[in-house]
C-alpha cells in the first residue's frame, strides 16, 4: 500500500505541473501566441538549429557510435565515457566552455570567424550548444542499436559479396535504423529544450526556451505561459514518436 | 581446393598454430575437436574475417591470404545460422546472387528451395522457422552465389537426431550436385565417419592427426585422438620384445603388459606405450573356444551391459582393469550377458593398436 502510496506521489509531481500549464493557457492567449511573429521565429529558429544540431550529430555520431560498438581500438573506454561526460556538465558550464573554445578570443574562434561561422550571438552559437548536450544521447542510442546486431551478420554478408560499406548498409543500417532515428529525435528534442549554454553563447536571436526565459523576467508569468505551453506541445508531440518508434522495434523482435 | 598451410590465428586468449589441412576439388573435408577448441576461428580465418598470424590459405590454387572476404567466393553457415531477420526466407536466399538479368536470380532461388524443401517457406519471415529450416535456409543462401568453397561450422548442432539424418542427407546430395569443396567443423565423429573423406583432429591448437576417416579412426596416433574419437579403450603399459629377428616392416611379436592385463601384440618398438582396443575386436564368449585363431584369451568379469537398438556395449574389468568390448544386441541376449557374471574374452595380436 505504501508502495503504491509512493509512486502515485512521484507520479503526480511529474503530470501535476504540466497539466496545469496546459490548462493555464486560454484558447485566446494561445491564439494570440500563434500570431505573434517573434514567438512564431522563434519557435522556427528553434526548429531549425535543432535539426542542424541534430544531422551533425548524425553525421559524426554515427561513425563513432559504430566504432565504439564493433572494433575494439585501445582507449575505447576512455573515448565512451568522454562523448557521454556532457550529460553531467551543468548546461551553463558546457555554455562558458563553449565560448572559451569556440568566442572570438580563441584559436579555433577565429579559424571558424574566418569562414563565416561566428558563434557568439549568431545560429551558429545555437547549434554549438544543441550539439553539445544531444550528441551523447545519439552517440549513445547509436552504439547500442549497433551493439544489439549480432557483428556475424555483416560477416555472413561478407562472404555473400558485399563489401563492408554495403553490408553495413544493408544488414546493420535496416536492423539498428530504428533505433537509431529514435535517438535522433530524442536529441532533437533534448536540443530544442536546451537553455543553460545556448543563453551564454547566444541570447539573440532568442531560441523558444530564451524567448520564454526573456518574457518571464521582462514581462511576468503570464507572458511566459503561452509559448511555454506552445514548447510543451510540441515535447509531447516528439515524446509520442519516440514511443511509437521504440515500441514498434521492440514488437518486431 | 583448400589448402593451410602452417596457419597460425589467435583465438580469444590462445592461438592455433601450424594448421595444415588440405580438402581436394570437391572433396568433404572435417575438423574434429573439442567445444572452444577454435574451430569457428579457424574457418572465419579461412573466409577472411580473421587475420592470419602466420601461414597462407590458399582457396582454388590460388594465395587468397591477403584477399578480402567478399573476393574470396566461399559460402558460410554458422552454427547459429544467423539469417537476416529483417528479409525473407527468399530474399535471405537470394541475398548473394549478384546476377540478376532475365530472372536468374528467381530461378536459383526456387532451385535451392525446392531442393531442400524450402519452396513453401518463400515469402515468409526467418523469424518463425524451425532449427532444421533455419538451416537449411542458411546452407541455401550459402550455396545461392554458386561459390566453389562451402564452410560449414557445426552445421547439426543444434537440431534433433531425426533431423540431423536428413541434413547429413540433403548435404552430402547437395555437395555432390553442386561440386563445391567442403570443409566441416565438428565435436562429432558420427559427421566424420557420414561424410568426411579427409578429417583433422584438432587438439591443444594443433592437429594431432589428419588423414581418411576410416583410418584416424582405427589407428589415432595419439592417446587424445583415441579418447576423443572413442576409438577404444586406451590401455597405458610397457612392450616386452618376444622374439629377437624383425619381422617385415620393422615389426616384432611382443608382450604388453598394464596392470594385470597381458596381451601379445605386434610391436615397432620396447617400452613405454598406449595401446587402444576397440570394442568390436574384443570377442566375448561364455566358454573358451578352441582352436588356432586369437592368442590372447582372458576371463573378464561383467559390470554392466548397455543396449543399443543395434550394439550392445559390454563393460568389463579384468582384475581391475577397464575394458569396454561391443557385441550385436542378438549376441548380447543369445549369451546372457549379464553384471556381475565371468566371461572369456579373446582379442588377435595383431587387432591391438599401440601408439
Amino acid at each position: 500500500m505504501a508502495l503504491w502510496f509512493l509512486a502515485a506521489l512521484l507520479v503526480l509531481f511529474v503530470a501535476g505541473p504540466l497539466a496545469r500549464l496546459l490548462l493555464q493557457a486560454s484558447p485566446a492567449s494561445l491564439g494570440a501566441a500563434f500570431r505573434d511573429p517573434e514567438l512564431f521565429a522563434s519557435i522556427w529558429l528553434t526548429a531549425l538549429a535543432a535539426t542542424g544540431a541534430t544531422i551533425l550529430s548524425l553525421l559524426l555520431g554515427v561513425p563513432l557510435a559504430y566504432l565504439l560498438a564493433r572494433v575494439p581500438f585501445p582507449g575505447r573506454r576512455l573515448v565512451a565515457g568522454l562523448v557521454e561526460l556532457p550529460v553531467v556538465v551543468p548546461h551553463p558550464v558546457a555554455g562558458i566552455a563553449l565560448l572559451l573554445f569556440l568566442g572570438r578570443q580563441s584559436a579555433v574562434g577565429q579559424v571558424l570567424a574566418r569562414v563565416g561561422l561566428e558563434v557568439v550571438n549568431r545560429v551558429p552559437g545555437i547549434v554549438a550548444g544543441m550539439l553539445f548536450v544531444s550528441a551523447p544521447i545519439v552517440v549513445s542510442a547509436a552504439r547500442e542499436a549497433f551493439r544489439s546486431v549480432d557483428p556475424r551478420l555483416e560477416r555472413v554478408a561478407r562472404t555473400l559479396g558485399d563489401t563492408g560499406w554495403h553490408a553495413f548498409r544493408r544488414v546493420t543500417l535496416p536492423l539498428a535504423g530504428r533505433s537509431v532515428v529514435a535517438g535522433a529525435v530524442l536529441g532533437w528534442a533534448r536540443s530544442v529544450s536546451e537553455f543553460g549554454s545556448i543563453v551564454i553563447l547566444t541570447y539573440n536571436p532568442k531560441v523558444a526556451s530564451v524567448l520564454i526565459y526573456d518574457r518571464f523576467t521582462l514581462f511576468g508569468l503570464s507572458a511566459a505561459v503561452p509559448a511555454a505551453v506552445i514548447l510543451l506541445l510540441l515535447a509531447l508531440v516528439v515524446f509520442v514518436v519516440v514511443q511509437l518508434l521504440q515500441s514498434d522495434g521492440t514488437a518486431r523482435q | 581446393m583448400i589448402r593451410l598451410e602452417d596457419v597460425a590465428v589467435r583465438v580469444g586468449g590462445f592461438r592455433l598454430e601450424q594448421i595444415t589441412i588440405e580438402v581436394p576439388p570437391g572433396g568433404y573435408g572435417l575438423v574434429i575437436g573439442p567445444t572452444g577448441s577454435g574451430k569457428t576461428t579457424l574457418l572465419e580465418a579461412i573466409a577472411g574475417h580473421v587475420p592470419l598470424e602466420a601461414g597462407q590459405v590458399h582457396l582454388r590454387g590460388k594465395n587468397v591470404s591477403r584477399t578480402p572476404p567478399e573476393s574470396r567466393r566461399v559460402g558460410f553457415v554458422y552454427q547459429q545460422y544467423l539469417l537476416f531477420p529483417h528479409l525473407t526466407v527468399g530474399d535471405n536466399i537470394g541475398y548473394g546472387i549478384r546476377d540478376s538479368g532475365a530472372g536468374h536470380r528467381e530461378a536459383r532461388i526456387r532451385e535451392l528451395a525446392q531442393m531442400l524443401g524450402l519452396a513453401p517457406l518463400l515469402g515468409r519471415g526467418v523469424t518463425g522457422l524451425s532449427g532444421g529450416e533455419q538451416q537449411r535456409v542458411a546452407l541455401a543462401r550459402a550455396l545461392a552465389p554458386r561459390p566453389s568453397i562451402l564452410l560449414l561450422d557445426e552445421p547439426f548442432a543444434a537440431v534433433d537426431p531425426a533431423t540431423r539424418r536428413v541434413l547429413r542427407q540433403q548435404l552430402r546430395a547437395l555437395h555432390e550436385r553442386e561440386g563445391v569443396t567442403t570443409l566441416q567443423v565438428t565435436h562429432d565423429f558420427e559427421d566424420a565417419m557420414r561424410l568426411g573423406d579427409v578429417v583433422a583432429v584438432l587438439a591443444e591448437g594443433r592437429i594431432a592427426q589428419a588423414g581418411a576417416p576410416e583410418e584416424v579412426f582405427r589407428y589415432p596416433k595419439s592417446p587424445f585422438v583415441a579418447e576423443f574419437l572413442g576409438s577404444g579403450t586406451v590401455l597405458r603399459g610397457r612392450v616386452e620384445r618376444l622374439t629377437p629377428e624383425h619381422r617385415a616392416e620393422g615389426r616384432f611379436a611382443g608382450r604388453f603388459r598394464s596392470g594385470a592385463l597381458t596381451l601379445e601384440v605386434v610391436a615397432e618398438r620396447e617400452g613405454d606405450v598406449y595401446a587402444v582396443l576397440r570394442p568390436a575386436d574384443l570377442m566375448v564368449s561364455r566358454t573358451p573356444t578352441v582352436g588356432p585363431a586369437p592368442r590372447n584369451r582372458f576371463t573378464a568379469r561383467i559390470v554392466r551391459v548397455e543396449r543399443g537398438s543395434a550394439v550392445a556395449n559390454v563393460y568389463l574389468d579384468v582384475q581391475g582393469t577397464a575394458l569396454v568390448a561391443a557385441v550385436t544386441t542378438a549376441t548380447a541376449e543369445e549369451l546372457r550377458l549379464a553384471a556381475g557374471e565371468e566371461i572369456s574374452v579373446a582379442v588377435k595380436a595383431t587387432a591391438v593398436h599401440l601408439i
